[in-house]
């Protein structure tokens, strides 16, 4: 954890935390907070029992939440939020099967110069519609998400469904590349990062991360495949897609990809995903990509195994 | 600098001009059309920008920037009309330019279906990325339907991307199942479930009749009747090559324009690659040959030789979270084999066509982890008769199968405090803050923190912490496991071993991650000697994790008796021990034969007769010779002063002095020893473990010799005044290598390994002499002691079998 | 069925093995390091080596003479290696070891 003060970056994410099961108590993992060293000093002694602030209400209902007002809520380090300017959280659960095995929460700051959405979209009647959603100032958006519904394989919320994998949709500001796509374009909306979310029992949820161009999620992006069925029994991942301001796409040209790029179980950041299968966030220090100096990465399961790992670098 | 005009700025033609302008960018004046109003893109990423997946931004291979840098003049958008070859001069929309080479890359166009309605407004074909925005225009609108026209790799690909957009999407598909040519009818079948979960609808044996609307698409119409709703219809069906500029200008045609290996037509001047070519009787439709005749043309262009050869290809389909790869060939014919694997459970199907003990074509559905191994099985012409078996299981199969590894893990869990290093006291938390100040490679370690920079055994501890801390930046070098239950060596186990004190079995394999219980015959002989080695007062030497001979302390014959050497001091025996033998002989009916080391060897004793024969030797004072452990075997001697008329020291006795005190100690292989009395070296002292020469003033240790499958002189260690220092240094040295050497490496092997300087180093300080003497003598309280009087004592009767049922009655 | 009282478990040393002199030959009783038992032919099917003094790890043994690794349920050679020992049923009765006499006679036939 870094106490120094440090520029403020210009991400819709501000802070990144690790909260895991331990005796029946959700306890501090790690954390990125060089955004604001009191809120880190809020968080590092804190823990949860289930059903307790926002990760153990994520932990007793089986779903992610989005928290869009602290004030008047379960949140319990209110105060030290509102001190560091966080305006909204998005608490994602990590369920390998029925087990709880990690909860990332993500702390957002947002105001009229940093747009974005976090939404998350649930399976009722054969549809996917939107069970709760944060948009900042963005309110047409608002409106026309809770409006509509996606079939499987609609949209950027029904192929992430129907697929069951996280995909990076780029351009959702344009015309007739995404549903919403007029009220998007308005706010400056850009990229949109797909996540399947499972959870225990036959509940769906995809979360959605849509981003702006001035305001993005992060600089940085990268999907990693570590399904079986694209690496073998082995504990390695590989690179399927990825996007990085400074180097471009980070995806193979060819078809099949030549030499893909491939990180084993301990090898750096993802390794680190890859060997304890629990989401990781990382201030500094070696093994991030040139010109980073934060990250944070989630492990999503298929069942009982790591599939695929989405890493974002601040 | 000659005039080279192409037409065409397709993916051949682009890669074309990156070989030029790598190898000579002043050999040409080059002016290229494009009908398209753009420079190249990789259009094999149309299909991920239709669905979202890419943005044409990130597609674009050749801008204009890269144009212009190359000093190409570009005529974008611009169609043309004709070639004059007798003026050499193309004749475009916009006017002529004259050339000395052409260049025609015209690709291919696809193939349109000719039904009634084909040609109304909304049917468009799948090649460009004006259709990729036509179709992507289509599906603004909420609630529209595509009809798209083909089930091959691109229809499919097509309908995944507009249902991505939100469209109601059919494919219709003329064969019984989608992707006929690749996959038979049980793995179309799964392909179509996989669509329809998407919403696609996939409708086979599907004939079209006809498009029809009010001037533009609005309905297809197929022969059974059905009509579908269709706001875009996309035909899918095919492409065939574009060579109707070759026609015009009266060049040799086939399918396409025919060219030779260098990729130049009937006119010596004009030149085709790419997708309008027609080489040997093939066409082609996939990116790999258009990048080989790029090349080759090129060359062939500069003046330099090449010849295309038509290679085998693959591809994946582009579909999210669809996995379907196919390479190779998969047409049906004589003497051709299929070898099929279904999963229906897991979804998976795989199909390998073989030919002459070949593979030749290979399709995976649901798992395509093994399409490199597959394809490289099938580019290289391998042999797959011996392997014919369990060939479609895959390579982790072929050789009994591989357990997942982790090799990183053990390392990657160590606490910052554990020591990585001995020999200069670092620990990996100094080795990851180097790293974090910016030290990427070995080298850099050695120089900020000394780690790996003495004996270097620790070498690959220090790169698998690089690898942790970099990732895939850092790639470790490739030293063998100890066996097949780790991916640690042994230098990398003696070390963890030592720093995360792990002082039991059970302990090292929690700690370091064993893949297996309890070992193997490999590795727990050698885990066990490394916990003797560091441990000797904590851990207890077990038996069955030794092999058959130290286990029973007598060497195993091949008949499955045992041979029994007593110890004889140096070599010098006396009457009474010398009858005590004889008798033992005769009453067990011993074959008696003296050895090398200055002793003698019983053999053909019964196992359940040792007991019994080391009770009789030990009552003749007479203990283990060790002859078959991995510890102190024998102290050759010659007379010296008692009796030589060259000796100059009492070698005999030096000899004995060294064998009472170095006996019974466990080492990391077996360890002689010879004292000559005088450099004529009766003893044979110079190609020993330890050797020592008496000389006038004093003695000359050496060590590393070797006198077996390898034959090498001993080194000098050092030469020393006292028979005191003697005892002092061979102690010394004895406990550097137990501590410190691979199990089963002779001295000679490792002093090789850490360099004679290194161990001189070591042993040259007298604090670190003084200490090694210290634990040796520590590790000898424990096992300086005669093995039959304990095993008679303490397991004689595991010596005998348990029962005996030879007489049992049978029932 | 005929069981024969042949020893108990703590006769044999853990990861360790005794013989037994039947009418079939020697067969080894082995106890692995779970405390489970198994008893085979003590003759490799490589070279005749006695079996009894290999290294048991897991649920396996390899041979003190040339290292072929056996499976103490199945008596299969592992590996690359093909060859097979007999197995004899054996189990455990209040510590006490019983051995299958039946199987072992029919081997002698």
């Amino acid at each position: 954890m870094n106490m120094h003060t440090l520029p403020v970056s210009d991400t819709f994410v501000r802070v990144a935390e690790v909260w895991v099961p331990k005796d029946g108590r959700l306890v501090h993992a790690e954390g990125d907070y060089a955004h604001s060293p009191a809120f880190a000093a809020a968080s590092v002694a804190e823990s949860f029992a289930k059903g307790e602030g926002l990760p153990g209400k994520v932990w007793e209902s089986g779903k992610p939440i989005v928290l869009k007002e602290f004030d008047g809520s379960y949140f319990k380090r209110r105060d030290a939020a509102e001190e560091a300017g966080l305006t909204s959280a998005v608490a994602i659960p990590v369920f390998a099967e029925d087990t709880l095995k990690a909860v990332l929460v993500l702390f957002c700051s947002a105001d009229a110069d940093h747009m974005g959405a976090i939404e998350i979209w649930e399976y009722m009647e054969e549809r996917l519609t939107l069970a709760d959603g944060y948009y900042g100032g963005a309110t047409r958006f608002e409106a026309a998400s809770k409006n509509i519904s996606f079939s499987h394989g609609q949209g950027l919320p029904g192929g992430v469904w129907s697929a069951n994998t996280p995909i990076l949709k780029r351009d959702i500001g344009r015309a007739g590349s995404f549903l919403r796509s007029e009220q998007a374009a308005e706010v400056g909306l850009k990229t949109g990062l797909g996540l399947p979310i499972p959870t225990p029992g036959d509940n769906v949820f995809v979360l959605t991360l849509l981003s702006a161009l001035n305001t993005p999620i992060a600089h940085r992006f990268e999907i990693w495949d570590a399904r079986p069925e694209c690496v073998g029994a082995t504990r390695q991942a590989q690179l399927i897609d990825g996007l990085c301001k400074r180097e471009g796409a980070l995806w193979a040209q060819q078809n099949p990809p030549v030499d893909p790029t491939m990180v084993s179980a301990w090898m750096g950041p993802i390794g680190k995903v890859l060997g304890t299968g629990l989401p990781y966030v990382q201030r500094e220090g070696a093994g991030l990509p040139a010109g980073y100096t934060s990250m944070f990465a989630l492990p999503i399961y298929h069942e009982a195994d790591l599939a695929y790992v989405v890493a974002c670098y601040l | 600098m000659q005039k080279l005009v192409i037409i065409g700025a397709g993916m051949a033609s682009g890669r074309m001009l990156e070989h030029i302008h790598e190898t000579d960018p002043a050999a040409f004046s080059v002016t290229i059309f494009n009908a398209e109003p753009r420079g190249n893109y990789n259009r094999i990423m149309l299909s991920p920008v239709l669905a979202g997946d890419r943005s044409f931004e990130e597609i674009i291979t050749h801008d204009d920037d890269w144009y212009a840098q190359n000093k190409v003049t570009t005529r974008f958008g611009e169609r043309v009309t004709g070639i004059d070859r007798e003026r050499k001069v193309v004749i475009g929309e916009q006017g002529e330019v004259p050339y000395d080479k052409l260049i025609l890359a015209t690709g291919s166009t696809p193939f349109i279906i000719p039904v009634p309605g084909h040609d109304l407004p909304g049917v468009v074909g799948y090649r460009d990325l004006e259709d990729t925005n036509a179709m992507i225009d289509a599906a603004a609108n909420q609630g529209a339907s595509a009809v798209v026209i083909g089930g091959g790799l691109l229809g499919l690909e097509a309908a995944a991307g507009l249902r991505m957009r939100g469209m109601e999407v059919t494919v219709l598909h003329i064969a019984g199942h989608l992707m006929d040519r690749q996959l038979d009818e049980a793995a179309g079948y799964l392909l179509k479930l996989d669509l329809e979960k998407r919403g696609i609808k996939v409708m086979t044996e599907a004939n079209t009749k006809a498009i029809v609307g009010e001037g533009k698409a609005e309905k297809v119409l197929l022969d059974d009747g059905t009509e579908l709703a269709a706001d875009i219809v996309v035909m899918a069906a095919g492409i065939r090559p574009a060579g109707q500029l070759g026609q015009q200008a009266g060049l040799e045609m086939g399918r396409a324009i025919k060219v030779n290996a260098q990729m130049q037509t009937s006119d010596p001047d004009i030149y085709a690659v790419g997708e309008c070519v027609e080489f040997d009787e093939n066409i082609f439709g996939l990116v790999a040959p258009l990048y080989d005749q790029a090349k080759v043309l090129a060359n062939t262009l500069l003046g330099q030789e090449d010849a295309f050869t038509v290679r085998e290809l693959s591809t994946k389909l582009k579909v999210t979270g669809c996995d379907l790869f196919s390479a190779g060939d998969f047409a049906e014919g004589e003497g051709r084999e299929d070898i099929v694997f279904r999963d229906p459970k897991r979804r998976v199907y795989k199909r390998l066509i073989v030919e002459d003990d070949k593979l030749i074509g290979a399709v995976m559905y649901g798992d395509t982890a093994d399409s490199n191994w597959f394809f490289g099985l099938i580019k290289d012409g391998t042999n797959i008769e011996e392997m014919r078996e369990t060939l479609i299981f895959g390579p982790s199969f072929q050789g009994g199968g591989a357990a997942a590894s982790d090799p990183l893990a053990a390392v990657a869990a160590l606490p910052l405090d554990a020591e990585i290093c001995g020999c200069n006291g670092v620990c990996k938390g100094d080795i990851i803050s180097a790293i974090e100040g910016g030290v990427t490679t070995l080298d850099g370690v050695r120089m900020t923190t000394k780690a790996s920079a003495s004996c270097g055994t620790c070498t690959g501890l220090v790169e698998q912490v690089l690898a942790v801390s970099l990732g895939d930046g850092f790639e470790i070098s490739k030293e063998k496991p100890v066996c097949k239950c780790t991916d640690l060596t042994h230098e990398d186990v003696r070390r963890l071993i030592k720093s995360q004190e792990l002082k039991s079995q059970p302990a090292v394999w929690q700690e370091l991650a064993w893949k297996t219980p309890n070992g193997c015959h490999v590795c727990r002989p050698a885990i066990n000697y490394y916990l003797i080695s560091d441990w000797p007062l904590e851990y207890q030497d077990d038996l069955q994790s030794r092999f058959v001979n130290e286990r029973n302390h007598a060497n195993i014959q091949k008949d499955g008796t045992y041979s029994v050497m007593p110890r004889m001091w140096g070599g010098m025996t006396t009457p009474d021990e010398l009858i005590a033998v004889a008798n033992a002989a005769k009453k067990f009916n011993a074959a008696v034969k003296v050895t090398g080391g200055q002793r003698i060897d019983l053999l053909g004793i019964k196992k359940e007769d040792l007991p019994a024969i080391w009770s009789d030797l030990n009552e003749a004072g007479m203990v283990s010779g060790h002859a078959y452990t991995k510890g102190l075997r024998t102290v050759k001697t010659c007379v010296g002063t008692d009796w030589c008329r060259f000796g100059t020291q009492d070698s005999t006795g030096l000899g004995i002095k060294l064998e009472k005190k170095l006996w019974g100690s466990w080492t990391p292989h077996k360890v002689k020893l010879g004292v000559s009395g005088c450099p004529r070296n009766c003893a044979e002292a110079t190609c020993k473990d330890i050797g020592i020469i008496c000389v006038d003033s004093g003695y000359q240790i050496s060590v590393a010799g070797a006198a077996g499958m390898d034959v090498k002189m001993t080194e000098s260690l050092v030469d020393v005044a006292t028979e005191a220092e003697v005892e002092e240094w061979v102690s010394a040295f004895m406990q550097l290598y137990r501590e410190n050497a691979k199990y089963l490496d002779r001295a000679y092997k490792w002093v090789d390994k850490v360099g004679l300087d290194w161990v001189k180093e070591e042993l040259s300080n007298p604090d670190t002499r003084k200490a090694l003497v210290e634990r040796f003598d520590i590790s000898q309280s424990v096992y300086r002691k005669d093995p039959w009087a304990d095993h008679i004592r303490n397991r004689s009767e595991q010596y005998q079998h348990l029962a005996d049922l030879t007489e049992e009655a049978v029932a | 069925m005929s069981w024969v009282d042949i020893g108990t478990l703590n006769d044999i040393p853990l990861r360790g093995s005794r013989i037994v002199k039947s009418p079939a030959g020697c067969i080894a009783i082995f106890r692995t390091a779970e405390d489970e038992v198994f008893a085979t032919s003590n003759t490799c099917a490589h070279k005749q080596g006695p079996l009894s003094e290999g290294i048991v790890h897991d649920r396996k043994v390899t041979c003190p003479l040339h290292n072929w690794v056996f499976s103490l349920e199945t008596g299969e050679a592992q590996g690359a290696d093909e060859g097979q020992i007999a197995t004899y049923p054996v189990k455990i009765e209040s510590g006490r070891l019983l051995l299958n006499m039946d199987a072992v006679v029919a081997k002698v036939a």
